[in-house]
């Protein structure tokens, strides 16, 4: 019975904490800008999560190491130093992006710029972070974050049609626009792959004492959990195709985004957004925050556990508290959360491998996994998303900067 | 042509989604007022390097009409006029149909 509840809790979390300020305004952009063709892009990053999530859970579960531990002490120092370094810039812009999306919210409810939000939104996310437990960031922000399923209701409510939006889960290249859609694509693919949520994944299983009787049940959370997470963000997407295309409007601010429910559920439609993004930021923040600090812990064999006082765990605490208050910093400048989103989603892209080659190392190696190492479909679904990734970034992020 | 297009519809939409009660006042405001901020450099880097064979007279004089238009709009929603703000909004959108024409005429050429 305690089991079948955390399956349940598990999956509900996974689906009101997989959106976030990134996968809204990618899957927003590429619906406003090319109608469902971008489709694709959203599944494959869902496919190739689902993998992730899952052999983060089954690393945790059989090895009870979590995969900073387990790289550091596979790959020694000098080589984990180098994925910390790319990593955590990467997550840092990302937690920049998050805290903006949060103040972005609160502007368009409240008409009260976004950077006037930035030091008291920062402060909230700290003192989450300082008083809660992980059980409350791991729940409390994901349950309130279900509020996102109004963007299933929206699409369904504008009737789309489905089978030319079957047609875009196929691949096909725009006759304009290629290094955009490239662009898009490859950002909506770092949304979709975080490597922040693989750590937390990871180190939430050890939080939470997995052994290898909860591989079954890692199972069905990554699968299903991440599933209904990425049938969310395919719905921002054709909402965007058939409330803001129709007008030419390009998701190039988040008022332009506000206007994404309106059509569907003209009522409560614009509130519903607002709150949609201020849980689903709020959720992610958390999230990225405790990422960053275990990244240190684990790494340099600190103490960690988001349920320790903080004073168990000083050094784990002064990271998050010092990462919140430097991502305060560019917001409190004015600096526009939505083109930092832009650019840290086509980054994660751009050193995915970083991340998850030597994940993949470990996944296969005997001496942390025994007989539960990869199989040949998850090595190949994931090598290949990875690699796509990283030529589409490689190609479209040179070509985005020289267009404009 | 397709950034001006872009503002010009959100300002639209903005002002018939404020017109069904469906977005607070100050949000409709700072739309506005962000479609037209964001219109005038488009505006003006359209006009000093226009595209090929396009009518750039009409384009200017619409352009700038339209930013007007707006720029009543977002003034309106501050007054709470919303009969007049309705007829600022068809003009606007008489104002984006010829943005619209003169983008798709110059569209084959391009």
């Amino acid at each position: 019975m305690k089991k079948i509840l955390q399956i349940s809790l598990g999956i509900v979390t996974s689906v009101g904490g997989f959106l976030e300020i990134g996968s809204v305004m990618t899957a927003a952009q590429a619906g406003a800008a090319f109608g469902y063709q971008l489709l694709w892009a959203i599944l494959l990053g869902t496919l190739c999560l689902i993998f992730l999530v899952e052999m983060s859970g089954r690393l945790a579960a059989v090895s009870k190491h979590t995969i900073v531990e387990a790289m550091r002490e596979r790959f020694g120092f000098p080589f984990f130093f180098i994925v910390l370094i790319g990593m955590v810039l990467v997550a840092f812009m990302v937690l920049v992006a998050e805290l903006g999306g949060i103040g972005l919210s609160f502007q368009i409810l409240t008409g009260i710029g976004f950077p006037w939000w930035a030091a008291p939104v920062s402060l909230l996310v700290w003192l989450l972070m300082w008083k809660g437990t992980f059980g409350l960031i791991e729940n409390g922000a994901s349950l309130l974050g279900l509020v996102t399923i109004c963007f299933i209701v929206a699409a369904i409510k504008l009737r789309p049609d489905w089978s030319s939006a079957a047609s875009g889960l196929v691949p096909t290249m725009p006759h304009m626009d290629k290094a955009h859609y490239g662009f898009i694509a490859v950002s909506i693919l770092g949304a979709s792959i975080s490597p922040y949520l693989m750590y937390f994944y990871s180190s939430g299983a050890i939080e939470d004492k997995w052994d290898e009787s909860y591989i079954p049940i890692n199972r069905l959370i990554a699968g299903l959990g991440m599933t209904f997470g990425g049938v969310l963000s395919m719905a921002v997407l054709v909402t965007a195709a058939l409330a803001l295309r129709p007008r030419g409007i390009q998701v190039d601010a988040f008022d332009q985004a506000a206007l994404l429910t309106t059509t569907a559920l003209p009522k409560w439609g614009f509130y519903l957004f607002a709150m949609s993004m201020l849980f689903a930021c709020f959720g992610a923040a958390l999230e990225i925050s405790l990422a960053i600090a275990y990244f240190f812990a684990q790494g340099f064999g600190w103490n960690w556990s988001e349920d320790l006082e903080p004073s168990k765990d000083a050094r784990f605490s002064l990271v998050y508290t010092i990462i919140i208050l430097l991502a305060a910093i560019p917001l409190v400048a004015g600096i526009d959360p939505v083109k930092v989103t832009m650019v840290s989603m086509a980054l994660t892209a751009a050193t995915l491998p970083l991340a998850i080659v030597p994940f993949l190392f470990l996944m296969n190696d005997p001496i942390y996994m025994g007989k539960h190492r990869n199989g040949w479909l998850s090595n190949s679904v994931v090598a290949i998303v990875i690699l796509i990734s990283f030529v589409l970034a490689v190609i479209s992020i040179p070509l985005q900067i020289i267009g404009g | 042509m397709d950034s001006a297009l872009s503002w010009l519809g959100t300002a639209e939409m903005a002002g018939e989604a404020w017109l069904r009660h469906t977005t607070p006042d100050k949000y409709t405001r700072q739309t506005l007022e962000h479609s037209n901020e964001a219109l005038r450099p488009i505006a003006h880097d359209l006009l000093e390097a226009p595209p090929r064979g396009i009518d750039t007279a009409l384009l200017a004089v619409v352009l700038a009409q339209s930013q007007k238009h707006i720029a009543r709009m977002a003034r309106l929603v501050r007054e709470r006029n919303a009969p007049a703000l309705s007829s600022q909004l068809d003009s606007l959108r008489a104002d984006q149909k010829v943005v619209k024409q003169l983008a798709d005429d110059i569209k084959p050429k391009q």
